[in-house]
């Protein structure tokens, strides 16, 4: 591992919650480092603090303490607007429950990020139709959620996590609520993109897959890292 | 994100809940209906007497009457006659001055006898915008023409339902006049005997008694006084004359303007009115004339009438308030109808300004369901938010996001709430028109829709909601985005 010299590093970062009078540690003392290209697995039991660290990775939720720096800049000294923008230009996310707006179709839903910037109306549906496309879902764009299976919609969440080229993206359990042979073509899919250059963190509780198709593996256990370890061997899609 | 991104992405989310959305905007459509339908009454009463003031010149009319005597008891109250119509006609500024005359007449038209008021005209004052407008442009051949001009009411008093057929028909009229003459002719010789034989009946030698005198002088006063009312009232002079109808005045009834039913060239009707005996034939002229020291008139004004109201036509370039000084100034009193309809736009303000709040009043409840919709809205896709969020949304973005959807639901609302306000008002006018028509009023639209009255509902409608949907919005912005995804 490359400590201090990664395109994302974090610093002793703890992320704790007061619930009455209790104090929860969902993050604490965690120092990673991210290089591009990586496809960083983050395992660990229910309540572990992966999905913690995956909101402070992308720019949703603050720190108790310690910081996180992308490109050597402390997201903590970003302004408002310098987060919004660190999460659409370079942050991409994917959810276990896809979190698409139901009433919008398939090619509606991938334009959304775009809706956040300057992007002209007519570029935006280009690169939404070109993004869909890709991910082979062109067929399916005029679709609503609800008439898409659960791989289907996890396809245009990644499309829509991808339309604005970010440098990472950010997955919390995107298998989780896709059978078998849906979950294996996600991550087939993760892979493919992974190998054209796009840095992933997947957060699954599932070591199996993680062992899988991950190049780096993470194991957090009541909110701290307790191995990280480097999976290299190849990897075949 | 641009404007019609926020709107196309309001609409959305308006649609996914239509039946709420729809009671939402129909309390803004009611509330911006009543407000359209009220104010564009205001509006169209407005409209109605500006077009009155334009139309008639109006603004360049000024009225002159006398001091009220009891305005300044220890100042003598100016007559108003034809030597100060000369002073007046020499100010700076005054176009025109003529003045009221109106008087009884009894007029034979079609073996009938009708009685009704007649009023002179110069023929200069034909021309101005006032009476041109009134006569339809048409005047007399001469001051002293056997001509006059008839109103509807005059057709309507003598039963002509078509009225061009009263064209070149002729009347006779007949004008009776009670002097001062005739009131003491009457002292002297009444129906009940004349002064000597009333003279001849005291006794002389009872004269020493004081009681006896008493009673005489009493009882003769008032036999005095009796004699000289009745010889005023009922021993009228009376002139005729035969008048050919050149022309029926435009249907102004509704306007508020008044004009006696017969209009006469100022000359004819001179020998026609008491110009030619001095007094009026109405018991008030009498009184008049008393109180202004006119009873018994000198040599100097024995040929002098006097007036009730001269009214002066101004060059509308020359400053009303200079002219209207210098009227005061000769002592008379003046009354401009450039005053009054400043006057009558600051009624329409107060009462615009009274149903503006009436109708702000069923905006602000209006705006009560914009906010729970809004919240509603808020708390159902607070998971929406999350997203919008951790793809990139600022929450500024966010605010004016749900700021937007408040204010389509504002526009949607005023923009179907003028429609329905209008098309409301339509149909009360359609109902007060036919009224009119039955009550035999010329018929006139009560209700105006203005550009600036479309505004203003449309922005109030607009402001209102952004108002209402500022909280609901503020509560989106504050949305904790990690906490929203892990929502249901």
């Amino acid at each position: 591992m490359n400590l201090e010299n990664g395109w994302i590093n974090t610093f002793d970062l703890c992320r704790f919650y007061q619930r009455g009078e209790h104090i929860v540690r969902a993050a604490e003392d965690i120092s990673l480092s991210i290089n591009k290209g990586e496809f960083i697995a983050i395992v660990g039991a229910s309540g572990s603090g992966k999905s913690t660290l995956l909101n402070l990775l992308a720019g949703l939720d603050t720190p108790t303490s310690g910081h996180i720096e992308v490109e050597g800049i402390k997201l903590g000294k970003f302004s408002r607007r310098q987060l919004s923008n660190y999460r659409a230009e370079k942050v991409g996310m994917i959810f276990q429950s896809f979190n698409l707006l139901p009433n919008q179709t398939a090619l509606k839903n991938v334009e959304i990020p775009l809706y956040f910037g300057t992007t002209p109306r007519k570029e935006r549906r280009h690169k939404a139709i070109e993004i869909l496309e890709r991910l082979g879902m062109a067929e399916r764009m005029d679709h609503k959620p609800t008439d898409l299976s659960g791989g289907e919609q996890q396809r245009v969440a990644i499309a829509r996590a991808l339309v604005k080229n970010p440098e990472v993206l950010f997955a919390d359990e995107p298998t989780g609520n896709l059978d078998k042979d849906n979950s294996s073509a996600i991550i087939d899919l993760l892979l493919k993109l992974n190998k054209e250059g796009l840095t992933i963190v997947m957060v699954t509780h599932d070591i199996e897959t993680a062992d899988k198709i991950a190049r780096r593996r993470v194991k957090m256990s009541y909110g701290k890292i307790v191995e990280d370890t480097s999976l290299s061997r190849d990897i075949s899609i | 994100m641009t404007v019609r991104d926020l709107i196309e992405i309001s609409l959305n989310n308006l649609w996914r809940s239509k039946l709420r959305s729809f009671l939402t905007i129909s309390g803004v459509i009611i509330a911006i209906a009543a407000f359209v339908s009220m104010l564009s009454f205001g509006a169209g009463n407005q409209k109605y007497i500006t077009d009155t003031y334009v139309n008639f010149g109006l603004f360049t009319n000024i009225n002159v009457y006398p001091q009220r005597a009891d305005d300044n008891d220890t100042v003598e109250v100016k007559p108003l006659t034809n030597a100060v119509i000369q002073e007046l006609s020499k100010i700076p500024g005054v176009n025109l001055v003529y003045p009221y005359d109106a008087f009884k007449v009894s007029v034979n038209f079609a073996d009938s006898l009708f009685f009704m008021q007649a009023r002179s005209l110069p023929i200069a004052a034909t021309k101005i915008k006032l009476f041109s407008n009134i006569l339809d442009g048409k005047t007399f051949s001469s001051d002293s023409a056997d001509e006059v001009f008839v109103t509807h009411e005059f057709l309507e008093k003598v039963g002509i339902t078509e009225p061009d057929s009263v064209i070149g028909q002729k009347l006779v009229i007949c004008a009776k006049a009670s002097s001062l003459d005739s009131a003491l002719v009457n002292i002297l010789d009444d129906k009940n005997g004349s002064l000597g034989e009333r003279l001849k009946a005291i006794k002389i030698d009872s004269l020493r008694y004081a009681k006896y005198r008493k009673r005489i002088m009493r009882q003769e006063l008032n036999e005095g006084i009796r004699r000289f009312v009745d010889g005023f009232t009922n021993r009228q002079l009376s002139a005729y004359d035969t008048l050919t109808i050149v022309g029926i005045t435009k249907d102004f009834r509704s306007r508020q303007i008044n004009v006696a039913p017969l209009i006469i060239p100022e000359k004819k009707a001179a020998q026609l009115s008491a110009g030619g005996f001095g007094i009026g034939n109405d018991p008030l002229d009498l009184y008049n004339a008393a109180k202004a020291g006119m009873l018994f008139k000198t040599d100097e004004n024995k040929n002098s009438k006097s007036y009730t109201r001269v009214t002066l036509n101004l060059d509308p370039y020359v400053s009303q308030e200079k002219i209207i000084d210098s009227v005061e100034s000769l002592g008379f009193r003046v009354f401009s109808f450039a005053e009054q309809f400043k006057e009558i736009r600051r009624f329409f303000l107060y009462y615009n300004l009274g149903l503006a709040v009436i109708g702000l009043i069923a905006l602000a409840t209006a705006a009560l369901g914009i906010i729970n919709t809004m919240v509603m809205s808020i708390v159902e896709r607070r998971k929406e938010i999350g997203v919008f969020i951790s793809l990139g949304a600022d929450v500024r973005e966010i605010k004016i996001m749900f700021l937007a959807e408040s204010a389509v639901i504002g526009a949607i609302g005023a923009t179907v709430g003028i429609i329905i306000g209008w098309a409301a008002s339509r149909i009360v006018s359609a109902v007060m028109r036919a009224i009119m028509e039955r009550e035999n009023i010329p018929p006139f639209d009560p209700f105006a829709l203005p550009i600036w009255l479309i505004a203003l509902a449309l922005a109030f409608g607009i402001i209102v909601s952004l108002i209402a949907g500022y909280y609901p919005a503020s509560r989106a912005a504050k949305v904790d985005p990690v906490e929203a995804l892990r929502s249901e």
